[in-house]
């Protein structure tokens, strides 16, 4: 995305109108005509809520306070969004910061919007316990949507925030390795160099926080990620980067677990490779072996002879 | 929500670059060169199994499955950092390592597309020569490591045709000359159908070209570092490279003005940080030449590309011929050369021209032929025609029902 916007940043004199899809099924539509260049439309397509986690107006608690304090004026929301889509923003660029540092910032920050939107209950939440209290009128448990029709919890307590990952994945190998992983995820916390970091365990059990959920919203068959953020993960600058981790942690755990599935392929391939050709040597080895008793009496044909 | 909703993913790995995007834009998202760069210090030794050795990966804070890199962010890496082995995944347009192949998928779909596999359908392409085994392979990857919904194998040539579809016909019958990094192939194609006999590929491609500019800078002293000069090489190809009508009349123009047509270069020395600079001559017309004379490239072939096209027309069904030579059309990279396509009409037609003279001439004047159509297509795409097509062919309703779905494909 943020390669995409620096290209249209620059004078183009074609009329864009460009499709993309990221992870947790967040769409984008951006439309950029030649008749007013300074202008982007930018739409975005939010993953199906899950009835616990219900929008207001297409849009989590909060967002549209949010936009506004992330962009400033840079930016128009459109009402009513575009048809098929939870938002439409229209983006000034004649507004964009002259120098080329804040202006690489803020198109980065453009490119993170689905950050910013759905992010946005998360947000307000960190804030609070930044502040060390809690926000008022809230649920003792919160559902935030995390991937289409599935959400995260979220347990608000004055020094202490609780968010509970249902891990769900199609795939049984997946399944299996992302267990493993989310196991050694757990292990690896406890190394001293992480003792910073939010606490974080897993269970194979919805926890103990969650009773009074629904059984559909917490049905997981990869276990239970919990993180409990306190107030000096939160502190000033540090917001973002927490905010931001957790809301792609169910991509980072997939992506992971991809990479190990390539990596295990791979030397399964290797050791294939080694297998046949300890078969081969082996063969070679009996092939003269049967010469030394036979003479040249006739010739085994390998595999070899019968493409030629 | 099912994957159907969703626009399709189009990735069309090339030998030389990889271009993806979503199906329905008129752009890939990306065009990365299609190299892996690997540590493979660690990945030789873990076959033993021993204790140590995962501890000395642990402690090192090294993760042996995630260390690598694709594109450009590989060629950087190999070149400050010696620890990284580049591997290029595709060999003359055939898939040559598997291993780098999935790891590079791997990140094209994570970071650079960042989507997640599942929720997409896919459509790859493949050369027209690829065997059905590695097809196998491909879907075996896509269905097993990434889980896809469904996956098509298209065709590159057919797609390169399909390109050219929405903007003014529909034709689906032509001659597709493919010029890519690593392979050349001139394929017909008729009413949609590959005409598998007649397809001819020569040992020319854009890899070729740029060895020659390499030489021939090489060779007149030019003050390029060794280990930057292929890249060097590269560049000047793509940022100076034209066709020319003649040669001898280009060089003439050459010694007669030589500050108008020899350009300069300047780049830094990557091991010292030294700037130098360089003249390039006429290796910018003479590059591209060698498809049109092989002879001052390579000894063991030596059949211009205009003639290796007409034989594939005349190898071709009778019938399909004329709609053959009327539909031309160029796709890959290396044919962006400057008035590329303009030389092959102009030399083509001399063949066929030639070819009616002396059949009139047969005939004794007494029966004349209809003067054959010959056109080659050119469009501003074509660097990436075949994603193109691609694009536009997976954008469409009907396509989704054509998707091998993993049912099938077990």
């Amino acid at each position: 995305m943020c390669v995409c916007f620096s290209d249209f940043s620059s004078e183009r004199s074609v009329d864009v109108d460009c499709h993309s899809v990221e992870f947790d099924d967040v769409r984008y539509h951006i439309q950029f005509s030649q008749k007013s260049p300074q202008v982007m439309m930018l739409s975005l397509s939010l993953p199906i809520p899950p009835p616990e986690a219900a929008f207001i107006n297409g849009l989590p608690l909060g967002a549209v306070d949010a936009i506004k304090i992330a962009y400033g004026e840079l930016v128009q929301i459109r009402d009513p969004p575009k048809d098929g889509y939870n938002l439409t923003i229209k983006l000034n660029l004649a507004k964009l910061p002259r120098d080329e540092e804040q202006k690489q910032a803020i198109l980065v920050k453009i490119a993170s919007v689905r950050e910013v939107v759905l992010g946005a209950p998360l947000r307000i939440v960190l804030k609070h316990l930044a502040l060390r209290s809690v926000a008022p009128n809230v649920d003792q448990v919160i559902a935030l949507v995390h991937r289409p029709k599935e959400s995260i919890f979220l347990i608000p307590q004055a020094e202490k925030v609780t968010a509970v990952f249902p891990m769900r994945f199609k795939d049984s190998i997946d399944i299996v390795l992302a267990t493993s992983f989310l196991k050694e995820f757990m292990e690896a916390r406890r190394a001293a160099q992480l003792s910073n970091a939010p606490l974080c365990t897993w269970s194979p059990n919805v926890p103990q926080d969650l009773r009074g959920v629904s059984a559909e919203a917490v049905a997981a068959n990869a276990g239970f990620v919990t993180f409990v953020i306190y107030p000096r993960h939160v502190d000033g600058s540090k917001l973002d980067r927490t905010t931001w981790s957790l809301l792609t942690f169910h991509a980072y755990v997939s992506y992971h677990v991809k990479c190990s599935e390539g990596f295990m392929h791979t030397r399964m391939r290797r050791r294939v490779e080694s297998l046949i050709q300890a078969l081969d040597s082996a063969k070679q080895e009996m092939e003269k072996s049967n010469k030394l008793v036979q003479g040249n009496s006739f010739k085994r044909l390998n595999l070899k002879d019968h493409r030629r | 929500m099912d994957a159907a909703s969703r626009p399709a993913v189009v990735i069309d790995n090339g030998t030389g670059y990889t271009k993806m995007g979503f199906a329905g834009n008129v752009e890939p998202c990306f065009i990365i060169p299609t190299v892996v760069a690997v540590n493979e210090s660690f990945l030789n030794q873990s076959r033993s199994f021993n204790k140590a050795n995962w501890l000395s990966q642990y402690s090192a804070g090294v993760m042996a499955d995630l260390d690598f890199f694709i594109g450009d962010d590989a060629l950087s890496r190999s070149r400050s950092s010696s620890t990284y082995n580049l591997s290029y995944p595709i060999r003359q347009g055939q898939v040559d390592n598997w291993d780098t192949m999935e790891r590079f998928w791997q990140q094209c779909i994570f970071n650079y597309l960042r989507c997640d596999p599942e929720d997409h359908y896919f459509l790859l392409t493949e050369s027209p020569l690829t065997a059905p085994e590695s097809r196998e392979y491909t879907g075996e990857i896509m269905f097993e490591t990434f889980n896809v919904p469904g996956l098509y194998i298209a065709v590159q040539p057919v797609l390169a045709l399909a390109a050219g579809y929405s903007t003014s016909k529909c034709e689906m019958t032509g001659v597709v000359v493919d010029v890519g990094d690593g392979a050349t192939h001139v394929v017909p194609v008729a009413e949609g159908y590959v005409i598998g006999s007649s397809i001819k590929s020569i040992p020319i491609s854009g890899k070729d070209v740029t060895q020659f500019v390499q030489q021939l800078m090489k060779e007149r002293g030019e003050n390029v570092p060794p280990e930057d000069s292929f890249e060097v090489a590269r560049k000047v190809k793509e940022m100076y490279g034209y066709t020319c009508s003649d040669i001898v009349k280009e060089y003439n123009k050459y010694d007669k003005e030589p500050s108008k047509y020899i350009k300069q270069w300047s780049g830094i020395k990557p091991k010292t940080g030294a700037p130098y600079k360089c003249d390039i001559g006429y290796e910018r017309f003479l590059g591209p030449e060698i498809f049109f004379n092989p002879e001052i490239y390579s000894s063991d072939f030596t059949i211009p590309l205009p003639a290796v096209i007409d034989k594939c027309i005349q190898s071709s069904p009778i019938d399909t011929r004329r709609a053959l030579y009327k539909n031309i059309v160029l796709s890959g990279g290396s044919t962006m050369l400057k008035d590329f396509h303009r030389r092959l009409h102009r030399d083509l037609k001399k063949i066929v021209d030639a070819r009616i003279v002396a059949s009139d001439a047969r005939h004794g004047g007494e029966l004349k032929s209809k003067p054959i159509e010959v056109n080659v297509v050119s469009h501003p795409i074509q660097r990436f025609a075949v994603w193109f097509g691609g694009s536009i062919l997976a954008s469409t309703p009907e396509f989704y029902g054509v998707f091998s779905l993993y049912i099938i494909f077990n």
